[in-house]
């Protein structure tokens, strides 16, 4: 018997606001717990909601990014249960009328063919405070309490543990490219829940649905798919009962572990939130929020490729929201981007690698515009390697590159025609051998020849001319 | 007479001539106050009013709320004064805000005096129900009368002659049936007309934040001074707010009235039914049209039920916030489970848990379509019933309890239409008033003025109409016999 993995993920994401879904107390980073926080995020009697307008921007332009019909009414609910972390003793949410729903993402399968995944809903709610348990008390932190959140709600489209990583990805790709989230799995801002059932392939019934949580990386999430389809086809094989249970991913163990067993399901009790009457979302203001929305991943991706880039590089560049950024300050109106690309891809990574620490293109210290005047250096003629001892004396001086180029007495290389006949005719005389070898088929021996000569003309000439020359040479010589 | 008789623009006058001072004044409240028996007050901010009053030197000629002492219905967040809804959960929870309606009156500079007893969480009719035990009519000094709730403590503090106001809240007539058994106006304006933000949550979409007075352009003053939209409360409204003061005077002759029948038949008081039909007699010789409208029995017999349901199912969850973590009475547990439950099983009278259980069971998903879903239809109807009588009438006129506040003990059932009808003007919003028709054996008989949402002014002038009528402004529990 084949067996078919059925996987439908709930995501939620932390928006960026400046206030909280409902309240004004600010919604920022904060390492002193409970300093930001409103009486409302305490849920002290007398205070209500209002709901934060760009919270609602955010859902309304991911909601159109993920094709999904958007919500002309926008109503709140209220879930009702009793929590250490919910203050409020009901979160927040939209359950009945979701601000989106009916949308789909597409991905690559396995076999790298494009797949529409079904989106149920996308909603807006609020997060609950944070909880510190220690061996006999447990600290509250109402810093996270009524942070907007935005719960994207997958239908069990996926089948596997790539197509899972794929579809987050595409959901990441979305809300950080509309700045609607930093989307950091790490930091909490982008959050999975995965549901696992197995079944026998092509049926159309769902087996007992395992909830996985805990998963706070991609990797992860992969890992815990796989190992979960294992076990769960392990326990079927070996006649054993599937239990619906949630599970904790144990990252040093690499394998799930049950936490509780999914008994009935709570009832929340839900009913309209009494204080937010509904709001109307005019056509025009769905369109706004749409129109300004920035540009989104896949269509910078497509604008990059026709700006000359390669697939490979576009990802590596829109792999980092920060990046992307840097490359289009640095690019715009440069007359070679694919220069300014290679340049950050190659030169300003092995720069950042080298510098460690987790250092990132937004703490790189050229600013765009000096990257992008060494690019036109490279276009204007200069060497590559000529460029790079540029950067380079770049970051260490703090100066800008005109000032380099004056310092370090670099010339342009030219295309003098002695010159590069001289430099041509001392290589092949200082290297015999290699001649010989390239008259007797071994192409190499030309690679050998033009370092040579690149080498002996200090980098005052340009390589490729140099190659050019070369090659000619020695079939004349043939 | 004292300062503290009058009504609000006589204290102004007052002041302005130099008469009496904030001060004096302030201190003569709070004796009264002290002297009072009632037991309507959950807080006594003496040392909090005294020092706000000495500062107040130089009258504000254009400011009739200037220098006037209030008391304040304790389900209102004073910031800095404990608020504890007379729940035992949330005693010594001293709020870190002011109730919207606090801080504009702390802006016109009212003296607070302090914080009157409720019903526990406003969830009641009776002035038993606080943690402070029962609150007493004043206009029965041996204490056997009831005052109504849940906005006990403010009827009884205004009809004892202690402020000329006091703030209240009406979630289904917790200041008009009060004010009924206390010979008070009893206003709550249209929902969204006054800010709740910092009203301790009941039902909010019931809930209204409202005053008493001994007269209508009291109300009318007060209604200027706190209505308007507020940006802390969603729900408020931006309608332009109106010169009510001025508005009130205006001829009511115009206006065509209607009278519930079915509500005045459920009437048994021969005293109420006769003053009411005098009254009505009267409008009509006055040249005012009043015409009897009915309504299905079944349909006005339904009101009780249709509030119990939506009011509890709403308290259940808004207060699902007391669980003792974060403020109120703390007890220590080994689960977060334990800390809450103990928090609200002491916390909470068995009256109000079982509230809580009604709504709790209407909100399950197995009876949400017969119990709250069902209630929230019913309420409809009966919105659109009263709707349509609004569509030919401008207000609707009866009675406001069916007879004199009851005793404490009752020898009847009261769960009679008319006991019932107020919930009416919460189920729409609609401005809803309470006036003093007559005294029967020297309590309190009261009438009831609802009008269409945001037409308070006529509300306002019909009622300024019927007060020179019964002759019954500035009645209190001290000159009712002057006015017998």
């Amino acid at each position: 018997m084949n067996i078919e993995a059925v996987i439908g993920i709930e995501i939620h994401v932390e928006l960026k606001t400046k206030s909280k879904m409902f309240s004004a107390a600010p919604n920022a980073f904060s390492k002193t717990p409970n300093t930001n926080v409103a009486p409302l995020d305490m849920a002290f009697p007398g205070t209500m909601p209002v709901v934060n307008r760009q919270a609602v921007v955010h859902g309304i332009r991911v909601a159109y990014a993920l094709h999904m019909e958007i919500a002309r009414t926008l109503n709140f609910d209220r879930k009702n249960y009793f929590y250490a972390d919910l203050p409020k003793g009901f979160q927040i949410t939209q359950r009945f009328h979701p601000l989106g729903k009916e949308g789909y993402v597409t991905i690559f399968d396995l076999q790298n063919q494009p797949k529409k995944i079904a989106i149920e809903r996308l909603h807006l709610e609020e997060d609950t405070c944070k909880q510190l348990h220690f061996r006999d008390y447990s600290l509250l932190d109402y810093n996270r309490a009524g942070v907007p959140l935005l719960e994207i709600v997958s239908y069990p489209d996926i089948h596997n543990g790539v197509e899972a990583v794929r579809y987050i990805e595409a959901i990441r790709n979305i809300v950080v490219y509309s700045r609607a989230s930093d989307g950091k799995m790490e930091e909490g801002s982008l959050r999975c829940d995965v549901n696992v059932s197995i079944r026998p392939q092509g049926a159309s019934f769902f087996g007992p649905k395992v909830e996985l949580k805990n998963l706070n990386s991609l990797k992860n999430i992969q890992t815990a798919i796989d190992y979960e389809i294992a076990r769960q086809s392990q326990c079927l094989a070996s006649g054993m009962a599937i239990v619906q249970d949630t599970r904790r991913y144990d990252e040093a163990k690499g394998k799930t572990v049950s936490m509780r067993l999914k008994t009935e399901a709570i009832d929340y009790k839900y009913f309209p939130e009494p204080n937010i009457l509904p709001i109307v979302l005019s056509e025009a203001m769905i369109e706004e929020a749409i129109a300004t929305c920035p540009e989104l991943y896949e269509a910078k991706k497509e604008r990059y490729e026709r700006m000359g880039l390669t697939p490979s590089q576009a990802s590596v560049l829109l792999s980092d929201p920060a990046m992307a950024s840097y490359f289009e300050a640095a690019s715009e109106g440069s007359e070679n981007p694919k220069t300014v690309a290679n340049l950050l891809i190659v030169e300003v990574n092995a720069y950042l690698n080298k510098t460690g620490n987790g250092a990132n293109i937004s703490r790189f210290p050229l600013p765009p515009v000096s990257l992008k005047r060494i690019a036109a250096y490279r276009e204007d003629g200069y060497t590559h390697q000529q460029c790079v001892e540029i950067l380079e004396y770049c970051l260490r001086e703090k100066a800008r590159p005109e000032d380099a180029l004056v310092a370090l007495g670099i010339t342009k290389a030219d295309n003098d025609e002695e010159a590069i006949a001289a430099v041509v005719e001392t290589v092949l005389a200082a290297n015999p051998q290699s001649v010989s070898d390239f008259q007797a088929g071994k192409d190499r021996a030309l690679s050998f020849l033009v370092g040579q000569a690149v080498k002996a003309a200090k980098g005052t000439l340009n390589p490729s001319v140099l190659a050019k020359a070369l090659r000619e040479r020695l079939n004349q010589e043939k | 007479m004292s300062f503290l008789d009058r009504s609000i623009r006589e204290i102004h006058e007052a002041y302005l001539r130099g008469e009496t001072t904030p001060y004096e004044l302030t201190l003569e409240a709070i004796a009264r106050a002290k002297a009072n028996q009632d037991n309507a007050l959950e807080t006594l901010d003496e040392n909090g009013a005294l020092t706000f009053a000495k500062t107040l030197m130089d009258p504000e000629p254009e400011n009739l709320l200037w220098g006037i002492p209030y008391f304040a219905k304790d389900n209102l967040s004073t910031k800095g004064i404990e608020t504890t809804a007379s729940s035992n959960i949330l005693a010594g929870y001293i709020p870190v805000f002011d109730a919207t309606v606090i801080a504009k009156l702390k802006k016109r500079k009212a003296v607070l005096l302090g914080k009157t007893t409720l019903d526990e969480l406003g969830m009641g009719g009776t002035g038993t129900t606080g943690r402070k035990g029962m609150t007493y009519n004043p206009y029965a000094p041996n204490h056997d009368r009831l005052i109504g709730g849940s906005s006990s403590g403010s009827a009884a503090v205004t009809a004892a002659s202690i402020v000329p106001f006091a703030l209240g809240s009406d979630t289904g007539d917790s200041i008009r049936k009060p004010a009924s058994y206390a010979g008070l106006v009893g206003f709550k304006p249209t929902w969204g007309r006054i800010s709740r933000y910092g009203l301790f949550p009941f039902a909010p979409s019931l809930d209204h934040v409202g005053f008493f007075t001994r007269n209508v352009d009291d109300a009318a003053i007060l209604l200027q001074a706190l209505a308007g939209r507020d940006e802390k409360d969603a729900t408020s409204s931006d309608q332009e707010v109106k010169d009510y003061p001025v508005l009130q005077k205006l001829s009511p002759l115009g206006y065509k009235v209607a009278v519930i029948a079915e509500i005045v038949d459920s009437l048994t008081d021969p005293v109420m039914k006769e003053k009411f039909a005098a009254s009505v007699a009267e409008m009509k010789q006055a040249g005012i049209q009043v015409d009897e409208v009915h309504l299905p029995h079944e349909l006005l017999s339904s009101v009780y039920a249709t509030y119990l349901v939506i009011s509890s199912a709403e308290a259940t969850s808004n207060n699902a916030n007391l669980d003792g973590i974060k403020f109120g009475p703390y007890y220590e547990g080994k689960s977060y489970q334990e800390v809450m439950c103990k928090a609200r099983t002491k916390g909470f009278s068995e009256l109000t848990k079982r509230r809580f259980v009604i709504g709790s069971f209407a909100l399950m998903a197995e009876n949400q379509e017969k119990l709250f879903l069902r209630a929230q239809k019913n309420r409809a109807r009966i919105v659109a019933a009263i709707e349509s009588i609004f569509s030919q009438y401008d207000l609707i006129y009866g009675p406001a309890a069916p007879s004199v506040a009851p005793m404490v003990h009752p020898k009847t059932e009261m769960n009679t239409i008319a006991e019932n009808h107020l919930a009416i003007g919460n189920f729409g919003g609609f401005p809803s008033l309470s006036l003093p028709l007559a005294l029967e054996e020297g309590l309190p008989l009261g009438v009831n003025l609802t009008g269409r949402i945001f037409e308070e002014e006529k509300v306002l002038a019909l009622a300024s109409w019927l007060e020179s009528y019964t002759g019954l402004a500035g009645l209190s529990a001290l000159n009712a016999k002057e006015k017998q």
